[in-house]
């Protein structure tokens, strides 16, 4: 093992290339990135929800809270407590108006907010017990999406390609889409491949037109010409290449033809119309609003669809935001509609095409939210809530999880957890088990250490797993 | 496993930002590994280059070595390429076709003067500092923003950029050019320009979100400087070595707080300087609701020491975490390395970066010469810079190593005589070509063939078209970039460059932490997040997508295609004949020349537009892997 990171540490064009050709078929498989057992999950589609989701008016009801509407918070639970914005010595619990009903065969709690994810409380599995140390964006946001709170380090989906290989010959094995109000705090470090390699990152797809950069030819050149450019390209290459023997140039030519595949795959990707109208309607492509973000939200999951379904490994899908510090009720309803409906269809979609089964979906943010009403100084009246790092709620479903359970309670009002703790370490360590890997395991060296995106901690949470 | 859980509970009820600063001091329980015979501990030899049959000492000791292994050296490579290796290399940008026809000239003559004379002009070229300074810049982690949420901008990091390209153009002493980034404005009597270098400490990541822990964030800083000045200096992993992992030889606990507390009482202050020259403040981005923003003063971002009442002690932080104090330590450095006496009087952090200049300092000679012998051949006498622990890689010349570190030493730190030195040598002059696929090339039989890195790639293509601006230094500009690029972090937008500023370099172009420029980005620009003293090369299909599509390498193509036909007109052997010159600095072989001729023949059927064919016709010479090559 030692030798063999040893090579990987020191050989990073070779690893590169090693993977590239063990994509192409051209060099067997020897295992050294291959999962570590059998995967149950070979792809996922990570439904990002930055700003962090309000749990009790979505998934977890705490009638308790709404008893105590209006009073000042124990003073136990506050101590040593800090907030961004609350002010806590005069906060009081804010109870929700979101009317709850229990759903499919397993009785899982939603709230009317969610009409259409409830017909899937069967397949999903949610996690009411989620917890972690980081109570702003970005910081969550990277914990969340890398496992450690500062920048730098690769996202779950670099590491996952790093470990398995794209599985698409002619698209990128990790793309990142987004619908954005205010923007993604991280920006581009959100899909980072951090200190792995730049071809583990994810690529940006951009809402409209061509969807990744660079993929059209210039207004002048004719696909023809294109087609004709790169011929001459390897030909000149190839020529080079016997007499200067400089192995790059073997893969330059290589990846002229991936990048010539992937102009003609790309389009076919993002082109629609081989899709039914009742698939469009069903994802709400045709919904229109005055942001255009339900539309924007269905496009992109019913790419998410098309991109695993043609091999993409990794999606995540960011939706911006979900940071209600002020009018919580309409604001939350608002990202409600732009999503439950598309993201009910994704997963009946998977299903019906037989490709839940090996399709990881996750649904979460970065932490939840205050049961306090955020009193922040400045604010004439309290009708949102602060962030919330010590208990949120998230759901996972395919790719090996076991559906149609609640996993994890949280206290009365909803301020810490109760049962079941699962720390974002946790959770990163169950992902990776489920595409085969032991969290421990999977490692790059870089600047003379050994890094997991599960760092010193995490551990597989079980009783998640089929 | 190098890692091993460590006895850390975590806990929903527990103080937020309690835990954090465990995660990240545990970054702080630092544990360079120091065996007390590794080699990089050692005592710099003096060494006697071996009789080996060159007068050149480089040589000597690399024939010696290819001699024991029975290898032989190949030989020179022909002029042009030498040319073009000498020019990427020392100025990162490609030699006209004009300044071949004179270099092949005068190597007619005499090659030893031909050479030499060349080397001198370009050591004494204002490009030569930009295309180092682009090397320290990546170990600074240079960037002009703060990378958190916000991502507020530092429109004066430039100031320090050009510091740095200023310093090395006039070979400012490595130990000057050292000290006064550490710790210049505790010299007597500090002058603007060693305070615009302490800059340096100022280029880490910045977090300012609201509700944020102050001292957890300052804490955060002080340990990445610490860091930092271990990885340029020293060639130590101390960011990334975990706390339990190497438990004998290690750097104790205690000694990183040690070493911590140089950094422990400093003060973020930013300075008003007066610069030499009135820049333009069109470059200065506008916030979204901003009219117009007012007449900067100038203010460069510099490091100063607290006032004494103000003094911080430095605590052994528990596990890592800096709420919990153990024993009180004063600043020092770890036992295992050279003893560092702090004069009465002197400031800490000052005796810290002369302490790194002491004779009796193995580290920073051999990591700086191995640093500077990695930009000439690709690859250093150590392979991994920022790793000179044990668990990094083992020299493949120690005995040269050593003797460029002790003549380094000796020379006065001249990092101009040393790349002469270098370049001056039969083996950088070497050949490139890969005789023997199979054979590693750790003995250095050959050159080696090296990818350009990010800025160089558009450099390149912007003098090969003629559209380059060679300006150097000033506000950074801003290339076009398409706006679910630019727009994608919560911040301002990007105020696109006019005219001249959008053809300058590679270095030049704004670097803001949420949003990497995505040409850079794909060639391995390093995402300054932390020190970087080795770039990655990858090959990706996105790279051949941004050498094909990118629109500013099309105007490339497209301008340099014009020209051509207003030149030859449908002479177009003549003409690709003309564009091999100017992006590769050679003619064409008659195979080469075929397999091109029949291409434009057909872009030429295909578009009906003889001018396009030609444009058509330069982009697939933009396009070869060899104008992304130095060989």
């Amino acid at each position: 093992m030692a030798s063999r990171r040893r090579f990987l540490s020191s050989g990073i064009g070779s690893l590169a290339l090693a993977s590239m050709l063990r994509d192409d078929g051209l060099l067997a498989d020897d295992s050294f990135q291959a999962p570590h057992f059998a995967p149950k999950a070979k792809r996922c589609i990570y439904l990002f929800m930055e700003g962090g989701p309000s749990q009790m008016d979505l998934f977890d009801p705490k009638p308790k809270l709404n008893e105590m509407d209006g009073q000042a918070m124990p003073e136990s639970l506050l101590e040593g407590v800090k907030f961004a914005f609350t002010e806590k010595e005069t906060a009081r619990l804010l109870g929700s108006p979101r009317t709850f009903k229990k759903y499919g065969q397993c009785g899982m709690d939603m709230s009317d907010l969610l009409p259409h994810l409830s017909d899937h409380a069967d397949d999903i599995a949610l996690i009411r017990s989620m917890y972690c140390d980081q109570f702003n964006h970005l910081p969550g946001q990277l914990l969340m999406l890398t496992g450690t709170p500062f920048r730098g380090a690769p996202t779950l989906g670099s590491w996952l390609n790093y470990g398995l290989g794209s599985s698409s010959k002619d698209l990128p094995g990790y793309v990142a889409m987004t619908t954005l109000g205010r923007g993604l705090p991280g920006g581009a470090a959100s899909w980072s491949s951090g200190f792995l390699p730049s071809n583990y990152s994810g690529a940006l797809f951009r809402n409209e037109g061509s969807p990744v950069l660079n993929l059209a030819n210039p207004d002048k050149i004719s696909p023809e010409m294109q087609r004709r450019t790169i011929e001459a390209v390897n030909d000149l290459n190839r020529q080079r290449f016997s007499e200067t023997a400089n192995p790059e140039i073997a893969s330059r030519i290589k990846n002229y033809e991936l990048a010539y595949r992937m102009q003609s795959a790309a389009p076919e990707l993002i082109d629609l119309s081989d899709e039914t109208e009742a698939t469009k309607e069903a994802y709400g492509l045709n919904r229109e609003d005055k942001t255009g973000f339900q539309a924007s939200y269905a496009r992109n999951c019913l790419l998410a669809r098309r991109l695993v379904e043609r091999g993409t490994r990794f999606v995540t899908l960011f939706l911006s935001t979900w940071d209600q510090h002020s009018k919580l009720d309409s604001e939350l309803a608002k990202n409600a509609k732009i999503s439950d409906q598309p993201v009910a269809a994704l997963l009946q979609d998977l299903k019906d095409r037989g490709l839940l089964d090996e399709t990881l979906v996750v649904w979460g943010g970065e932490f939840g939210r205050t049961p306090l009403g955020e009193n922040r100084s400045g604010f004439k009246t309290v009708t949102g809530r602060d962030h919330h790092p010590y208990s949120f709620s998230m759901w996972m479903a395919g790719g090996g999880i076991k559906g149609g359970q609640t996993l994890g309670s949280t206290d009365e009002i909803g301020w810490g957890v109760e049962k079941d703790p699962v720390h974002i370490h946790d959770l990163h360590a169950t992902i990776l088990h489920l595409f085969g890997f032991d969290h421990e395991e999977l490692t790059y060296r870089f600047q003379g250490r050994d890094f997991r995106l599960t760092d010193v901690h995490g551990k597989v949470v079980k009783k998640l797993l089929a | 496993m190098y890692t091993e859980t460590l006895p850390l509970t975590f806990s929903p009820k527990m103080k937020a930002g309690h835990l954090i600063a465990k995660a990240i001091l545990m970054i702080g329980l630092i544990t360079p590994v120091i065996a007390d015979d590794h080699w990089a501990y050692q005592p710099i030899q003096n060494p006697t280059p071996p009789a080996s049959g060159s007068q050149n000492p480089i040589d000597a000791f690399v024939l010696a070595k290819l001699k024991e292994a029975n290898f032989k050296p190949s030989p020179e490579a022909p002029p042009h390429i030498l040319l073009r290796r000498a020019h990427l290399d020392l100025t990162g940008l490609p030699p006209t076709p004009e300044e071949m026809t004179a270099f092949q000239k005068a190597w007619k003559t005499d090659p030893q003067s031909a050479w030499a004379d060349k080397v001198d002009a370009l050591l004494g070229s204002p490009h030569f500092g930009e295309q180092w300074a682009k090397h320290w810049l990546d170990i600074a982690r240079y960037a002009e923003s703060d990378g958190y949420l916000g991502d507020t901008l530092r429109h004066w990091a430039w100031i320090y950029r050009d510091w740095v390209i200023n310093s090395i153009n006039s070979d400012q002493p490595f130990d000057q050019f050292s000290i006064e980034q550490l710790a210049g404005d505790l010299l007597p009597n500090a002058s603007q320009s060693q305070k615009i270098a302490t800059g340096f400490h100022r280029n880490n990541l910045k977090n300012t979100e609201a509700g944020l822990d102050k001292e957890l964030a300052r804490t955060k800083q002080v340990v990445d400087r610490a860091a930092t000045t271990g990885n340029a200096w020293l060639g130590l992993t101390m960011a990334c070595a975990e706390c339990h992992d190497h438990k004998h030889d290690a750097i104790s606990h205690e000694e990183f707080f040690q070493f911590y507390a140089f950094f422990n009482n400093t003060k973020d202050s930013d300075i008003s300087v007066k610069l030499d020259k009135e820049w333009p403040i069109t470059t200065i981005e506008k916030k979204k609701d901003e009219k117009e923003p007012s007449k900067p003063t100038p203010k460069a971002q510099a490091l100063s020491i607290l006032p004494e009442k103000e003094w911080r002690k430095t605590h052994v932080h528990i596990r890592g975490d800096y709420t919990r104090h153990g024993e009180e330590v004063t600043p020092g450095v770890p036992a295992a390395m050279h003893p560092l006496t702090i004069a009465e009087g002197e400031p800490p952090r000052l005796a810290l970066a002369r302490w790194l200049f002491a004779d009796d300092n193995p580290l920073t000679p051999r990591v700086t010469v191995n640093q500077i012998w990695q930009k000439l051949f690709g690859t250093g006498i150590v392979a991994t810079p920022d790793d000179f622990g044990t668990h990094g890689a083992r020299p493949s010349h120690p005995l040269l190593l050593d003797w460029l570190a002790s003549s380094f030493r000796d020379s006065g730190w001249s990092r101009k005589k040393l790349i002469r030195e270098i370049v001056m040598s039969d083996t950088y002059r070497q050949s490139s070509t890969n005789t023997y696929p199979d054979r590693p090339n750790d003995l250095l039989w050959r050159q080696n063939s090296v990818r350009v890195n990010a800025e160089t790639v558009r450099d390149i293509h912007l003098v090969a078209s003629g559209l380059f601006t060679p300006t150097v230094g000033g506000p950074s500009v801003h290339p076009p970039l398409p706006s679910f690029v630019s727009d994608v972090g919560r911040s301002v937008k990007w105020p696109e460059s006019k005219g001249p500023n959008r053809y300058r370099r590679g270095m030049y172009i704004f670097l803001k932490r949420t949003v990497l420029y995505p040409m850079l980005t794909a060639f391995d620009a390093p995402d300054t997040s932390s020190s970087c003293s080795r770039r990655e090369v990858t090959n990706t299909p996105m790279q051949a997508l941004t050498l094909l599509n990118d629109p500013v390498f099309f105007e490339c193509a497209d301008a340099l295609g014009k020209e051509l036909y207003r030149k030859h007109g449908d002479d177009a052997d003549a003409a690709i004949t003309d564009t091999f010159q100017r992006c590769l600095n050679r003619d064409p072989n008659p195979g080469e020349l075929a397999t091109l001729s029949s291409a434009h023949y057909d872009l030429l059927d295909e578009s009906k537009n003889p001018e396009l064919a030609m444009i058509a016709t330069t982009r697939v010479i933009m396009n070869l892997n060899e104008f992304i090559t130095r060989d």
